[in-house]
């Protein structure tokens, strides 16, 4: 709320503490070691990740996934450690991803940070992979009170913090965007490498004709796969041409794959600007903060800054070092909540694929 | 400015901005005599593809308008329709005299939620304010509850259901044709409205109403059981199932959906008995 400033409860901590985070929810592995200082001031001293890539037109399965983290685990972390050049005897807690996710890849995850927790005795932090974004994308930044859009290949959600909780005003009805992105980059057989989104971006960069498609927001949800089965059926379409030339070189009404990746990006972006809209003019804010690895993709970031600019506000984004799926936000998320007291205990260091953002007690906010 | 309803809009009072649309006080004609009208401009969005912006706007336009025909033709109590350019995103409707039913509700007044409103003129006492339109707060509530109902027999959604979105029409521009009421309640903003006949739409509408009701109004909270009341009788049989929806768990679901809310659910006893 604008014009009324509440203190933190979070201090200054009294000496400097150290947190490693882990993260494997999806098909990144990540860890990460952040410090707190005494004069408040948080610092990134490793953030190194992992990802698992898969072959054009095959997504990531949680078994294959799972045995991904499994055998990169340890030369990521000992990497992490190496960079930070901390010792992991130094770390005051070791974070791990809770939630939301996919099961074994979590379940993998949460092996590697039990262990690690029992054989140097330290604390545990099971740390809800939203909040993380969502304090990285403001420790990075320095948002104040944003209102969030979190996107990402599982999530698509504009949330605002109220109360001591992150409240979700919108969110998807079926897929998230990231998936729907994805899922298409996949059908026209784009590589996975670095992200099918990133290859979807830089494909749609060269796309001129918008096609129509369905444009699908009620209120302040949006729903994305009756969108996707519609940008499919073009591919089918006897005006579709895979090389992106036309078959007789007079014909000037053909469809080419980028022409695809550009349409879908307008359309699905827009709707996620203007629930973004909507929630701001509800809340009356005037701050945007795009988390989540779609968060990286710079023509969202154009124009979610054009909505912000006509309303005199001003959106913040951050790079994919810490959009796209990483160790350190977890970290920081997880040494927050443990500076508050916070610890899970080894009996209750489980991990769910179901986890909202709006269930986690955010106790380091006013 | 090439297009008439663009000039119009430049000789006119901007009175409100929200995040779709820009409203206006305006005369169609020369004459100030005439009553005004109120012009909602959805205006042009820099972000969105200009194609897709001129397809949406017209889109939402033409089904606002369609919409408040639909009401209209129905009996529903809402503005009339004056003008309509879905090209340029124009939609002019009647002017009505008198307030929001927010402003008319004990803690209605303070801005804790919803679009920032125009009048910064500083609040009079809710029940004196509400006694200049000659009802008491029990006949408001009835009349919400009947004008709603009113609206989903014509299978109208309106989809943001919030005292804000009501108004009641002042007693000394109203010729009233019922000789016990001296005024007249209105449903206004059909912005977020569409047509279905599913039970689950009729009952998700309640829900939201009930939701802006606790948290604009919490003092007038217990009241929304003569709205449901009066929703009830003029419903007829049709409020059997949309009473069990309200009940049934899976609008909880649904209601986390589309409210973003964990559902800390009301009772269903409670509304039963209701």
């Amino acid at each position: 709320m604008p014009g009324r400033v509440c203190k933190d409860p979070l201090k200054n901590p009294d000496r400097p503490y150290l947190a490693l985070g882990l993260e494997g929810s999806a098909n990144k592995f990540g860890a990460g070691v952040i410090k707190h200082s005494e004069d408040g001031s948080t610092a990134v001293l490793s953030n190194i990740r992992h990802t698992y890539v898969t072959p054009p037109g095959e997504g990531f399965q949680p078994r294959d996934t799972a045995l991904h983290h499994r055998e990169w685990a340890l030369k990521v972390i000992n990497d992490c450690l190496a960079q930070a050049n901390v010792s992991i005897r130094d770390v005051d807690c070791i974070c791990y991803t809770k939630g939301p996710g996919m099961g074994a890849p979590l379940q993998s995850v949460a092996l590697v940070a039990r262990t690690l927790s029992l054989l140097f005795n330290k604390p545990l932090v099971g740390v809800n992979h939203c909040v993380g974004h969502i304090e990285m994308g403001r420790e990075i930044t320095g948002a104040q009170n944003p209102v969030v859009l979190y996107v990402s290949g599982g999530n698509t959600q504009v949330i605002a913090y109220s109360q001591q909780c992150y409240r979700i005003f919108g969110e998807t009805l079926d897929i998230a965007v990231g998936n729907c992105l994805d899922r298409f980059a996949r059908v026209i057989g784009l590589s996975n490498d670095p992200a099918p989104g990133y290859n979807i971006e830089q494909e749609a960069k060269r796309g001129k004709r918008l096609l129509s498609l369905p444009y699908a927001t009620k209120g302040m949800d949006v729903s994305f796969s009756g969108i996707l089965t519609a940008t499919e059926a073009y591919t089918v379409d006897k005006r579709f041409r895979v090389d992106g030339q036309p078959r007789d070189p007079n014909n000037e009404d053909f469809i080419t794959p980028a022409d695809l990746c550009f349409s879908l990006q307008e359309t699905v972006f827009a709707m996620l600007v203007e629930i973004t809209e909507r929630a701001m003019a509800h809340i009356g804010s005037k701050e945007v903060l795009i988390v989540g690895g779609v968060g990286s993709n710079e023509r969202l970031q154009e124009m979610m800054g054009i909505m912000a600019q006509e309303r005199g506000g001003r959106v913040f984004a951050t790079d994919e070092r810490f959009c796209i799926d990483n160790g350190i936000m977890i970290a920081q998320a997880g040494l927050l909540s443990f500076r508050m007291g916070f610890e899970t205990p080894l009996a209750k260091s489980t991990c769910t694929q179901r986890f909202r953002t709006d269930q986690v007690h955010v106790s380091w906010r006013a | 400015m090439s297009s008439p309803s663009l000039a119009l809009i430049s000789s006119s009072t901007l009175i409100a901005q929200g995040a779709e649309a820009k409203v206006y006080k305006a005369h169609l004609t020369s004459n100030h005599l005439e009553p005004p009208v109120v012009l909602k401009h959805r205006f042009q969005k820099g972000y969105r593809h200009p194609t897709l912006d001129g397809s949406l706007t017209r889109a939402r336009v033409a089904g606002e308008a369609r919409a408040l025909m639909k009401c209209l033709r129905s009996g529903v109590n809402v503005p009339g329709l004056r003008m309509v350019d879905a090209t340029e995103g124009v939609l002019g409707i009647e002017w009505i005299e008198g307030r929001s039913v927010r402003r008319l509700l004990p803690a209605g007044s303070n801005e804790d939620e919803g679009e920032p409103d125009s009048e910064e003129k500083p609040e009079r006492e809710a029940a004196d304010a509400l006694q200049e339109y000659g009802i008491s707060v029990e006949v408001l509530m009835q009349l919400i509850g009947e004008e709603i109902a009113k609206m989903h027999l014509a299978d109208v959604i309106h989809g943001d259901l919030t005292t804000s979105n009501m108004m009641l029409r002042h007693p000394t521009s109203f010729n009233s044709r019922n000789p016990n009421l001296s005024t007249e309640l209105v449903l206004i903003d059909f912005g977020l409205s569409y047509q279905s006949s599913l039970v689950e739409d009729k009952a998700v509408d309640l829900y939201v109403l009930e939701r802006a009701f606790s948290s604009t109004h919490p003092e007038s909270e217990p009241l929304f059981a003569t709205v449901l009341k009066a929703y009830e009788q003029q419903m007829g049989k049709d409020w059997v199932i949309i009473s069990r929806r309200l009940d049934d768990g899976l609008l909880c679901l649904h209601a986390r959906y589309l409210l973003g809310t964990n559902c800390s659910y009301f009772s269903a006893s409670a509304r039963s008995q209701a």
